[in-house]
């Protein structure tokens, strides 16, 4: 029964939410830039009127994968917020996000090519560091479910520095932020004009949308599984790491592909393994 | 015990039958017919024993052991002569050594050898049994009608030798069963370096030079790989007193493991494992049937299956953890090139070797759940990397390229093969296919036993993720394909791959049964305890599956309410859509290609790094073992 | 319903503009302006967009460029025309290679003339197009509905220009499928369509009085032949096609057989006679790029 409710609360509140945080993102980053931003509910707004949108596609089938990565992102958030296993979320997420890709590539058309690549790209550089995560409360919790390591005394942070830091690293990646937007960039960002959503409109761009929305809250969800321990602090912290994904974003300018794999790589290996190695040699 | 013999024998039989078949209709129809024999006995094999723990047989093989000895003289001359006419010269030395100790060793020490039991079967003989007697027979069939396109198509100039091919083929087939069903040692020996030969003659059947070297450099690995089996049996017998595998394993468990880490060099060599791997990926100019046999889904599995069967002895030993960390180089260094191979045979042999380094990373840990991991690894990838080598033989035949980038608009094109193809790619790495379950179940294991080893897998699948989902990509995108290739395809093609797609996705959807019925038995006999995937878990990934199967029903409602527009040019569509106006006028199309990061990820930067850090650890093993 | 003005994303082209139009525009993103609190977004991509902004005129090279761009946007949609050079071509008007403003090749919902115009008429001339945005979409949505209300009834001669513009725009798709634009139902003038009426029984599908579907049909013999059933493009999908040929079917009810045709490639063409309840008979060659494929049902086997 409880397992229900914190799945219907998650379908339910997670894209609300999400999409208050991505207007506080919007709006944060105005003021910011010293201006006065859109309304806080700007992305439901954004949404609603997709939906309202023609929906024009380039090959037939394309939507298909949008749909499916929908569906089965607010399946990986309801594994994760029900306290089943981590990697099986993480599994998950992976097969929701290639769905999405994989839109990217029926859409047939040079711009969500490069995006699909580029995704493809952030993907190998950031799976082993969430997996890595994972591992790493394994190691502290004894269990790789969530319900074990939300319950698990004592804040897990201190355990796992290194992991922490790394797992910041790449969030810039996840939720598409500078310096990591290189794949399917929100907004002002025209580079690839828009990457892996270049070809979407209509309906299917409202579920893309939606889909980031119950992504971004599982994210925060995996920052919060570090401070677990209290839940006030642990939701104030989480919202402070948004806040800082922000504030870099607005800082640093975009780095080009082989920056963004080999630095991964490398925050990876010397914070997230090294973490792993010390935590290793203490349990002995 | 006599279906086990038949299974060694029949094929043998049904080679030489083949061998002298000249019309090919009714070779077509021996093959098929006997590939259906195989399979059907091999099942049989497996409802016979359901419930048996592991089972030995004894023979009277006095004859028989004359017979082994009397055809490996005559493989010896053959190899010598053809070492020497070919300047092959290591090989012919190779094989010179191999026969003198072999010779020394039958005259000093043959009278006295007693062998208990030589024939054994237990659960995981049964799995490798249904691996060979199924997708065997399937790629056996397959055959038929790609060598036939094969000679009348693609290499009108080659002489036309499919009676020797299928013969091969099946001599193969035979000697596989050898293998998995000896316990005495000498005669694994023997089926092994059957396997060694057929494969150098099925790697030169198109008498190329390319071809030629090739098969020389396969032989030649493979021979030292023999060479390391012999020199394991003979130091067995020596200091020990038996050949058999059982009391091989027995006394691994005890400490003594010069035998075992012998015997596992052979079958590191036989898995093209670092620093080996390149005979495997010469291998790849062999006809397609070849490549799917015996260097994906069936040969390379004997080596990997030497190594698992001294996993228990392995566990918590140096060796074993050398063993680990050679599988592990392997794995991540392989599936790191994987991603700057455009050749689609070549990406495929690549995560081959990928994934036998998996399984010997697991060998090497030895634990129960390791081997649990690598039962289900063996199982799918068998399945699943076959039914890719088969889909790109069919393709290759087809659009006359190998290379991925020619296979863009595939689903258009050949949507029946492509859908199975993307089928094949999604099961080697996404999940809640197979290969996802065994990566999930090796990260498990490794987290208990070493957290320093999961690097390695977690680098390394995420390298594979790239190269599987850029090529599927590359599948579905569709620039200006409107023709059907598929017209004409033979149903001896066609029939292998409905089975294998089905096979694959029915495994998965199966796979706690699999491993209730098989893996968990055998894990069990072994350990005294086993893993198993929690319940809920299991429910999970079935839902998971489910819904993913829902994916190609959405397609009944085909797009109804969009509207087809061009692509994003910024403009400058013109004609249909994909052309574009350039510069000054001129007219372009549009050109997708995948990223292959050859400066980062090329073979010649990092292979030479994974040979010598697998060099370094193969050396260690060795002064490991001096000690 | 009202969302459409609330997140109106922009898409911004610039014509032959000397760009001066063009920096006001993003001038109105930048902090003093910043009408990103009205929640506007440019988007670089028409698929994305509601408003497409021109600044500058047009000339040939980009009045393909522009309807493409039009093209892609998803409905509903406005062009906003910014700086008199879009709204008439301002002085260039009379050069070589000006072919005028926006007008001229597209429909143009909100004029904003200056030189440069200023962030301020911008924002403005962005307001008013919301609202033209909003009762665009009201109409769609009326479109949509009304479409229950469609009836189906003979055509007369009059109706003989309506049925053969929809003729030609309904075989754009066909046409496209072969590569192959010289194809009778695209040639066909208004004077032998008329001289088809004389022979030939019209059926007219009508929607708030415009002709959206028609289908033909003649007996010769035993066997009626039933051919050019056109559906406009916007109405496709919703079952008129499918009525189109009931009613005719119905109409020619004493055949005792009936025979249609239509192109090899056409596959859902062909599954949509399959369904209703015919089978291919032949098959045979027109020229290099297509085949045709007839397909007869007997009359027994009538569906209703």
């Amino acid at each position: 029964m409880k397992t229900f409710l914190m799945i219907l609360a998650y379908i339910i509140f997670a894209p609300v939410l999400g999409a208050v945080l991505s207007g506080l993102d919007r709006r944060v980053t105005a003021r910011m830039q010293s201006r006065v931003g859109p309304p806080i509910l700007q992305p439901i707004y954004d949404v609603l009127k997709l939906i309202q949108k023609d929906s024009l596609v380039v090959r037939r089938s394309q939507n298909f994968y949008v749909a499916f990565f929908l569906v089965f992102i607010i399946f990986t958030g309801s594994l994760f917020f029900s306290g089943k296993d981590l990697l099986l979320v993480i599994f998950a997420l992976t097969l929701a996000d290639i769905f999405f890709v994989l839109g990217g590539y029926k859409a047939s058309s040079p711009y969500s090519i490069i995006g699909a690549h580029r995704s493809l790209i952030q993907m190998m550089a950031y799976e082993p560091i969430i997996i890595l995560v994972a591992v790493g409360m394994y190691m502290v919790t004894k269990s790789f479910y969530v319900a074990d390591i939300v319950s698990h005394p004592g804040q897990i942070f201190y355990h796992l520095p290194g992991i922490f830091f790394s797992f910041l690293y790449i969030l810039a990646m996840k939720f598409s932020k500078s310096p990591f937007d290189l794949a399917y960039s929100h907004h002002a960002h025209q580079e690839l004009v828009k990457g892996l959503t270049t070809e979407f409109s209509g309906k299917s761009l409202a579920m893309i949308e939606v889909a980031h929305w119950y992504e971004n809250m599982l994210m925060l969800g995996f920052v919060w599984l570090f401070f677990a321990d209290n839940i006030l602090v642990g939701a104030a912290l989480t919202l402070a790491v948004y806040f800082f994904i922000i504030l870099v974003d607005n800082v640093f300018a975009r780095v080009k592909w082989e920056m963004a794999l080999m630095s991964s790589l490398l925050v990876g290996l010397l914070l997230g393994v090294g973490n792993i190695i010390v935590l290793f040699f203490i349990r002995r | 015990m006599n279906l086990l013999i038949f299974l060694i024998a029949f094929p043998a039989l049904t080679a030489f039958v083949l061998l002298f078949l000249k019309n090919d209709k009714i070779r077509a129809i021996t093959i098929t017919s006997a590939a259906a024999i195989l399979s059907i006995s091999s099942i049989a094999l497996l409802i016979i024993n359901f419930h048996q723990e592991i089972q030995y047989f004894s023979l009277e093989t006095h004859y028989i052991d004359k017979a082994m000895f009397f055809i490996e003289v005559l493989l010896t001359i053959y190899i010598f002569y053809i070492g020497w006419k070919y300047k092959k010269y290591i090989v012919s030395g190779l094989i010179s050594v191999q026969f003198l100790i072999m010779a020394f060793f039958e005259t000093k020490y043959n009278r006295d050898i007693i062998v208990e039991h030589v024939l054994l079967v237990d659960k995981f003989s049964i799995i490798m049994a249904i691996i060979i007697g199924v997708i065997g027979s399937l790629t056996c069939i397959y055959a038929i009608g790609y060598m036939k396109d094969y000679h009348s198509e693609h290499h009108k100039a080659l002489k036309d030798n499919r009676r020797f091919f299928s013969f091969l083929m099946f001599i193969f087939l035979s000697a596989m069963f050898g293998i998995i069903f000896s316990n005495n040692l000498l005669w694994l020996y023997f089926f092994w370096e059957i396997t060694t030969l057929s494969s150098f003659l099925l790697i030169g059947y198109n008498k190329t030079p390319e071809a030629r070297n090739n098969a020389f450099r396969a032989l030649e690995f493979n021979l030292l790989g023999g060479l390391a089996f012999l020199i394991g049996i003979i130091y067995l017998y020596r200091f020990y007193g038996v050949v058999e595998l059982d009391k091989a394993i027995y006394l691994g468990k005890l400490g003594a493991l010069v035998p075992a880490a012998l015997i596992s060099f052979a079958g590191l060599t036989k898995s093209a494992q670092m620093p080996f791997s390149s005979w495997l990926l010469g291998a790849m100019v062999a006809p397609t049937p070849v490549s799917a046999l015996l260097h994906s889904s069936t040969m390379v599995k004997a080596g990997v299956y030497i190594i698992l069967r001294f996993a228990s002895a392995l566990q918590g030993t140096v060796l074993g953890l050398i063993l680990a960390l050679i599988g592990g180089t392997t794995f991540l260094v392989t599936s790191l090139i994987a991603i700057s191979q455009s050749d689609a045979k070549k990406a495929l042999a690549y995560s081959t070797i990928a994934n036998l380094g998996l399984i010997v990373l697991c060998a090497g840990v030895g634990t129960y759940e390791a081997l649990w991991a690598a039962m289900l690894l063996i199982i799918f990838h068998a399945v699943t990397k076959c039914l890719l080598f088969l889909c790109v033989g069919a393709v290759e035949h087809r659009i006359h390229s190998r290379d991925i980038e020619d296979m863009s608009g595939l689903i258009i094109s050949m949507p029946k093969i492509s859908i199975m193809m993307q089928i094949g790619m999604v099961g080697m790495f996404l999940a809640p296919f197979g290969m996802l379950i065994s990566k999930w179940a090796v990260l498990k294991a490794l987290v208990d036993f070493n957290p320093l080893l999961a690097v390695f897998v977690i680098f390394g699948s995420s390298a594979t993720l790239f190269f599987w989902v850029k090529w599927l990509g590359k599948i579905i995108t569709v620039v200006n394909q409107e023709y059907d290739l598929e017209e004409g395809m033979n149903k001896t093609e066609t029939v292998p791959l409905y089975i294998l797609a089905f096979l694959t996705i029915g495994l998965c959807g199966l796979f706690p049964l699999v491993s209730t019925a098989l893996i968990q038995p055998y894990v069990m006999e072994i350990y005294g305890m086993t893993l198993a995937m929690s319940q809920g878990n299991i429910v999970i990934m079935t839902i998971m599956l489910a819904m993913v199967m829902l994916f190609p029903l959405s397609f009944i409602n085909y797009g109804k309410r969009v509207k087809v527009v061009d692509a994003y040019l910024g403009g400058a569509n013109i004609e249909t859509g994909t052309r574009f106006r350039g510069a000054a006028g001129s007219v372009k199309d549009m050109a997708m290609k995948n990223y292959y990061m050859e400066k980062y990820f090329g073979e010649k930067r990092l292979y030479r790094f994974g040979v010598l850090f697998c060099f370094i650890f193969i050396i260690s093993m060795f002064m490991v073992l001096v000690k | 319903m009202a969302y459409l003005k609330r997140s109106p994303w922009i898409i911004h082209y610039d014509g032959t503009s000397c760009n001066g139009c063009d920096i006001e525009v993003l001038a109105s993103l930048a902090p003093r302006y910043d009408v990103e609190r009205l929640g506007v977004i440019n988007t670089g991509n028409p698929k994305h967009a509601d408003i497409l902004l021109i600044t500058g005129s047009v000339n040939d090279q980009n009045r393909e460029v522009i309807q493409n761009i039009y093209e892609q946007m998803p409905d509903p949609k406005v062009i906003v025309a910014i700086g008199i050079c879009a709204t008439s071509g301002g002085i260039f008007s009379e050069c070589y290679n000006v072919l005028g403003g926006v007008n001229k090749v597209l429909p143009v919902d909100v004029y904003v003339p200056g030189c440069a115009a200023r962030p301020e008429s911008i924002i403005d001339g962005v307001v008013k197009a919301l609202k033209i945005l909003e009762e665009k979409k009201h109409k769609l949505v009326e479109m949509q509905l009304s479409r229950e209300a469609f009836i189906i009834e003979p055509a007369t001669i009059e109706d003989a220009a309506e049925i053969l513009a929809l003729q030609k725009l309904a075989y754009q798709s066909e046409a496209e499928l072969y590569n192959d634009f010289s194809f009778p139902p695209l040639l066909q003038t208004l004077t032998e369509l008329k001289e088809d009426f004389k022979t030939i029984i019209f059926f007219k599908a009508v929607i708030n009085g415009v002709i959206i579907g028609s289908v033909r049909g003649c007996v010769k013999g035993d066997t009626c032949y039933i051919y050019r059933r056109i559906v406009h493009p916007m109405y496709q999908n919703l079952g008129i096609g499918k009525k189109l040929m009931n009613d005719i079917e119905f109409h020619f009810g004493f055949a005792s057989r009936f025979e249609v045709l239509t192109g090899h490639k056409s596959r859902r063409n062909i599954n949509f006679y399959e369904r209703l309840g015919y089978k291919q008979f032949k098959c045979e060659k027109v020229n290099d790029k297509r085949h045709r494929v007839y397909l007869e049902k007997i009359a027994d086997r009538i569906r209703v």
